[in-house]
């Protein structure tokens, strides 16, 4: 089982489609085997004329006749019969009149089992149940259909000379048993109607039917259905849930490989298929890994490369007069904040931070706070508490820049805080020209810069963007009366 | 300035960079420092072995074993305070260097005055005996500040961000617990009263971080003395 489930898929399903139709064939013939047989719709010649007569003269009396098992039906006109009534019917029409003390002429038989020429069973060999014998039917035309004298003197093939009713075995209720077999010579009938003229001119007609006491046979055939179905619906569960699995496996470790890079590669296993899509998972992540190794190494080499000149620039410093000193130290911080903007930018990932809950509130507060120590207009108010789970640095860093635009642009940063239902609002209002409805999403997009004067790579805002969408909200710049307006949602 | 300064505390420099090296001799030097150099980290090991150090300030990047490594290897057998000096800037550099047993971090380019400043936090931390809590999380109060991320999580488990000012000033009240502080002795620990950056009225960080440490039904965390100063009245454990 553990080295078939390698397995090219087409070679799992052609084993489900083989153990189905190999289980399917198992349950209908241990069905067949082990349950009874149907039993036949049959009577026997001397049982149908014994209902007969009985019916017959309480219908002559004008009663209705009593006898359940079959259907009587009283009608004015003689029964539309198309069987030939001579051969064993005629036989059966002798003795039906003997019994009814009638004119052969007065009745009529017919039955279901006309095909070809054959509609009598017979038992032949009554050790062996169920043996019939079909006996030919219609050697004769039927030219003779009212030719009484003749059929009268015709001996009945229906009743054995030797029948003798004490004979048949009795069942353990004193019933005689449903399949008991029957004595030889005696005919058996089913699905036979017989019709004979009553006193007044109108027909009798008693129909036997179907031995509808045996339902248990389309139990039998349920049985079958719903066995079949079972098993097979079992088959199919095993069968998916093995296919299944591996592929759900697949899913999920594929969906770690895209949440961390560094996650552990996704096992080989399962259909061919799967394996191969595995390997090709495996092969991704790798070149992510060395691709993020790159790009880490690239990045620190980049800092270094260009932050070690402006360190020396910043020593030499202390070395010229205090004015000179400070425009060029201002210099060498707004080539540095270009750097670490880049840097930021390129190395923002928005997986690698843990999750923690967090004040809102109390980041906002230090952010402002900081900024009035380092001398700036920032001003902070709003909510006491408002707990969000995010990434602290990640969303220090999104606030941040958010405020350092506004006081770039803007000269002053009033930062609020308010909860509306789910989310946090954040919105910072700055004093400045304001952005212009046209140019509100474009300002959304790396390297982007309203004026050239102003110093930063143009990516503050994408930057903040972005970590703000990876927690499920959004930065927009909204309408102010004055200044620009930005507005920051967070889920809270 | 210093009153602790008898013998010039000697600081040991190791950085890749021959001019960063020589100009930073220069600032300690004139700030009154003994200072030497080393160009990577087997100099720098000889020349801990032959003159000893009260302090290193320790280049990230350079060619060999480079300086997280060495600053790991050094915090791990009780060696002088650090300070990382790193051309990798991010907060998240900064919390590796922290977390790793680095007493402080900077990026480069820096204020050369505030590395002085730093180093001399940093030293000044150092004689102190009790305060050893330089990278790991202290708790009190059901409070836990993490030194290194420079975190403070409140005991629902909510993280309350701080202002640089707020987290040192915290810093020096876990670092000394259960004494009353003067003004002063704040400003000292906390700020490195020799910043013009940080000069600030230490009531007005005091009156904030109250601030962010009140919850109802909790005790006094930070009382004032009349006249003395604030005390911090819980006993803080690692």
């Amino acid at each position: 089982m553990g080295e078939c489930r390698g397995l090219p898929i087409a070679a799992h399903l052609g084993l489900l489609l083989a153990l189905a139709f190999a289980s399917a064939f198992v349950v209908v013939l241990a069905i067949i085997v082990w349950l009874p047989p149907r039993p036949p719709d049959v009577i026997r010649a001397d049982q149908l004329i014994d209902a007969f007569a009985e019916g017959y003269a309480q219908a002559d009396a004008g009663a209705v006749p009593d006898n359940a098992a079959m259907r009587w039906r009283v009608s004015p006109d003689a029964p539309d019969y198309v069987m030939p009534q001579h051969g064993p019917v005629r036989g059966l029409r002798v003795t039906l009149a003997q019994k009814l003390n009638l004119n052969p002429d007065r009745i009529r038989l017919q039955a279901d089992f006309l095909r070809g020429d054959m509609f009598v069973f017979r038992v032949r060999d009554p050790e062996r149940r169920g043996d019939f014998h079909r006996e030919p039917f219609g050697r004769g035309r039927d030219d003779d259909h009212h030719d009484s004298r003749e059929t009268e003197d015709s001996e009945s093939p229906l009743l054995a000379p030797s029948f003798n009713p004490e004979a048949i075995p009795v069942g353990p209720g004193g019933e005689p048993p449903r399949f008991a077999p029957p004595p030889p010579g005696v005919m058996l009938l089913s699905g036979f109607d017989v019709a004979a003229q009553l006193t007044d001119g109108r027909w009798l007609v008693m129909r036997q039917g179907r031995n509808w006491d045996d339902f248990a046979w389309f139990g039998r055939a349920a049985l079958m259905a719903g066995a079949t179905l079972a098993v097979l619906s079992l088959l199919a569960w095993w069968f998916s849930r093995r296919l299944a699995q591996p592929i759900r496996s697949f899913a999920d470790a594929v969906q770690a490989v895209g949440v961390d890079p560094q996650s552990a590669p996704v096992a080989e296993t399962g259909p061919t298929e799967l394996r191969g899509a595995a390997r090709a998972v495996n092969a991704m992540q790798a070149r992510l890994v060395s691709l993020i190794g790159d790009r880490t190494k690239t990045l620190a080499t980049v800092a270094h490369d260009m932050r070690t000149p402006l360190m020396r620039m910043r020593l030499a410093a202390e070395n010229v007069p205090p004015e000179q000193r400070d425009r060029i130290v201002k210099e060498i911080g707004e080539v540095e904040a270009l750097v670490a903007s880049f840097i930021a930018f390129a190395r923002d990932d928005p997986a690698e931070e843990a999750r923690v809950r967090l004040d809102l509130s109390a980041m906002l507060q230090s952010i402002a706070d900081d900024q009035v120590e380092a001398g700036r207009d920032v001003r902070f108010e709003g909510e006491e508490r408002l707990i969000v789970t995010g990434q602290p640095l990640g969303l220090k860093r999104l606030f941040s820049n958010v405020v350092d635009n506004a006081l770039k642009y803007g000269g002053v940063a009033r930062v609020s805080l308010r909860r509306e239902g789910a989310m946090a609002a954040v919105e910072v209002a700055d004093d400045g020209p304001g952005v212009s409805e046209a140019e509100r999403e474009a300002v959304f997009e790396p390297f982007v810069r309203l004026t050239r004067a102003e110093s930063g790579a143009g990516l503050g805002l994408p930057a903040a963007r972005g970590i703000a969408r990876a927690h499920g909200g959004d930065v927009v710049f909204a309408d102010a009366e004055k200044g620009a307006l930005v507005r920051i949602t967070l889920p809270a | 300035m210093m009153a602790e300064s008898f013998s010039p505390a000697r600081v040991l420099i190791v950085d890749d960079d021959g001019d960063i090296r020589d100009g930073l001799v220069q600032v300690f030097e004139r700030a009154g420092f003994c200072a030497r150099s080393a160009a990577n980290v087997p100099a720098m090991e000889k020349a801990l072995a032959e003159h000893g150090a009260d302090l290193i300030v320790l280049d990230l990047m350079m060619p060999g074993e480079d300086g997280l490594s060495a600053c790991r290897r050094l915090a791990g057998k009780g060696g002088p305070p650090i300070i990382m000096l790193s051309a990798l800037g991010d907060d998240a550099d900064r919390i590796v260097g922290l977390e790793i047993g680095a007493d402080d971090y900077l990026a480069k380019p820096c204020n050369p005055r505030e590395l002085v400043a730093r180093a001399r936090a940093v030293l000044r931390r150092g004689r102190d005996a009790s305060a050893d809590v330089s990278s790991e999380a202290r708790r009190f109060a059901g409070y836990r500040l993490d030194v290194a991320r420079r975190e403070l999580i409140d005991p629902d488990g909510v993280l309350i961000a701080l202002s640089t000012g707020e987290f040192r000033l915290l810093r020096a009240f876990v670092e000394h617990p259960q004494r009353v502080l003067s003004r002063e002795q704040l400003l000292d620990l906390a700020f490195a009263n020799d910043s013009d950056v940080f000069d600030r009225a230490v009531d007005v960080q005091v009156s904030r971080l109250r601030r962010k440490l009140e919850r109802p039904g909790q005790s006094e965390i930070i009382r004032t003395v009349r006249g003395e100063g604030y005390l911090f009245t819980p006993k803080p454990s690692a």
